[in-house]
């Protein structure tokens, strides 16, 4: 049997299962069950890497996954692979460390090689170069999450470009978060104004290369802002905040008589901000899109594999 | 590509295939399928999606004028007209009015209900006075929609903000709250109401219409939250919950996920994607000589 490469065996899997989803041809229950014991015993299907998940609890309301292991639960039921894991107690703590701290042993101790702890510095308090050194080499996290607007400070902050500057020197990933939840309904105590992007690209200027990822990001408002998030190599965006029928398809230009690519599908990563979302929500964008199989792999897991290889 | 081409199998994710989805029997509550400056392209576009997702019949919720103007005439009333008919076995809708207008509202009601396509009233949150569907204006608007006996859509919303900082303190001035319409519920015990986006903040609006049980809460057009829909089946009960897509401004993905994140029975969704607004529409189908299977 002739040996399949990287690219044949997505290539099969993926297509592999579509002979059992097609509901015009559905195949008889004992058909469609063959077809997907071989794919299961020739083929992997598929993992998803959600870059974008959340630990512990919301500040206004007891999340239905706010276990952590009733959210790796959830997640592994969903055929996720990998979780990127933030805490929700970097919103509004003062003991970074300890917030740090919390969630790396929450990783390693529920979902170690599963949950992938993203650290959090507020840049509004004092000596947070020392909460990236303690991320980076004793909590050996592969990169940060920031919450502006939660964390008091917006994007134009002056330490924003040495953030940028010494995440990339340390090889970290810099998550930025664009929103939690929307505006309508904050509860009255928090007055969080939105966050916008054109100061993240300024604070980029002396480092274009640093590996950022904008979460929950609605899309570029203006068209100066896209084409320079286009210049910088390594930043990337999740769906979890993509809103519309097809949005997936549409940013990257994948249906047909609409106006072409806005985005790459390059730059695009799984991310479902659960457990405040249904993990479901996000997955269902991704069947909802008229996607190829190469597109599907590339935002399932491949992308984010690029942003952070793991061995 | 084909809409039921699909390169992954939504079962080895944990979701539902189309097959299943069909079998759920979805009724979008909430559709925005004309709500465009190009509304015929944009409908027939969104077919692909419809067909898709496995959603069995879309609600319209501009029919016979746009939410923002619904009195004035709409140039495309007469291609949509057609469509109407065309997709009649896949495509329903309700006609917006503004209770700021009450005569003009009825006559309205009459015109496209009473003697037109349309199945439901829809009270949008742009009319061109301040006049929420509390307001006494409501009253004959509200004894024709019994006298019919079809169901009355309110869109409702809690927008945080205003002095002091409040839920719906930044609502538009004729912009409904749950509160506004457990008022008007209360006074007409006969009538069905659909308390639209749940209320925006969902946790405020199902206490808010709680104890009207002529009250339906949509579940459309605001964020997906995990928990929601069980939290308002244990306070509504799973018989006054409806579902909407709100597309194509929103996604059938991001709506269909609140109520998959659900750990209910096929029953009890089923009930949600359709069984319950089907149940409401009876009447008004059968008035017009439609068979639904419900």
């Amino acid at each position: 049997m002739k040996p399949l490469d990287r690219r044949s065996f997505l290539k099969n899997s993926l297509l592999g299962a579509t002979a059992v989803s097609l509901g015009a041809q559905q195949p008889s229950a004992s058909q469609a069950a063959a077809g997907r014991a071989a794919i299961a015993t020739s083929f992997e299907i598929p993992g998803i890497i959600d870059t974008n998940v959340n630990l512990f609890n919301w500040p206004f309301r007891a999340l239905k996954y706010r276990d952590t292991k009733a959210l790796v639960a959830k997640l592994k039921k969903h055929r996720v692979i990998e979780a990127w894991a933030g805490s929700f107690e970097a919103l509004l703590s003062k003991d970074m460390n300890g917030v740090n701290t919390r969630l790396a042993n929450e990783c390693r101790t529920q979902g170690p090689s599963f949950l992938i702890p993203f650290g959090s510095v507020n840049l509004a308090w004092p000596d947070w170069e020392d909460d990236v050194r303690r991320c980076h080499e004793v909590h050996k996290m592969p990169g940060l999450r920031i919450y502006p607007g939660y964390q008091p400070f917006d994007l134009d902050h002056p330490a924003m470009e040495r953030l940028v500057k010494i995440t990339a020197e340390r090889g970290l990933v810099l998550q930025v978060v664009f929103g939690m939840e929307d505006p309508r309904v904050h509860h009255p105590i928090i007055n969080v104004g939105p966050v916008t992007l054109a100061p993240l690209l300024k604070a980029l200027a002396s480092t274009p290369n640093a590996k950022v990822q904008l979460l929950h990001f609605t899309g570029p408002s203006r068209g100066e802002d896209l084409s320079q998030f286009m210049t910088k190599a390594n930043m990337v965006m999740d769906i979890s905040r993509l809103e519309g029928n097809g949005a997936i398809g549409r940013m990257i230009g994948s249906i047909t008589g609409l106006p072409s690519p806005r985005f790459p599908v390059e730059r695009i990563v799984f991310g479902s901000h659960a457990p405040y979302f249904p993990v479901e929500t996000a997955i269902l964008k991704l069947i909802e899109s008229p996607l190829d199989a190469q597109q599907l792999q590339a935002i399932m897991q491949g992308n984010a594999r690029r942003l952070l290889p793991r061995e | 590509m084909n809409p039921r081409e699909f390169f992954i199998n939504p079962a080895d994710y944990g979701l539902p295939t189309r097959d299943e989805l069909v079998s759920y029997r979805i009724w979008d509550n909430h559709f925005h399928g004309f709500l465009s400056s190009n509304p015929i392209e944009q409908y027939e576009r969104n077919n692909f999606f419809v067909e898709r997702m496995g959603i069995e019949r879309s609600i319209s919720q501009e029919i016979g004028g746009t939410l923002e103007k619904p009195f004035d005439p709409y140039p495309y009333n007469a291609e949509i007209l057609k469509i109407l008919e065309r997709d009649k076995d896949r495509l329903s809708g309700r006609t917006p009015i503004d209770p700021g207008f009450p005569e003009e509202s009825c006559a309205k009601v009459q015109k496209w209900i009473r003697d037109g396509p349309c199945i439901g009233i829809k009270y949008p949150g742009t009319g061109a006075k301040a006049v929420t569907c509390s307001h006494p204006n409501n009253d004959p608007i509200m004894r024709l929609a019994a006298e019919l006996n079809v169901h009355v859509y309110v869109h409702t919303w809690l927008k945080v903000g205003g002095t002091p900082r409040l839920p719906g303190g930044d609502n538009l001035p004729s912009e409904s709250t749950p509160m506004d319409l457990a008022k008007l519920a209360q006074r007409f015990p006969q009538v069905w109401f659909i308390c639209g986006h749940s209320g925006g903040d969902w946790e405020l609006g199902v206490r808010a219409v709680r104890p009207y049980k002529n009250v339906l809460l949509e579940f459309a057009g605001s964020d997906p939250h995990s928990g929601m829909v069980e939290y308002a089946m244990r306070e509504l009960g799973v018989d006054r919950l409806v579902w909407g897509g709100h597309g194509p401004s929103r996604s059938y993905a991001t709506e269909l996920g609140k109520v998959l994140d659900a750990d209910i029975s096929k029953a009890d969704r089923m009930k949600i994607f359709g069984g319950n607004l089907r149940r409401i529409c009876a009447p008004i189908f059968r008035k017009k000589g439609i068979k639904i299977e419900l």
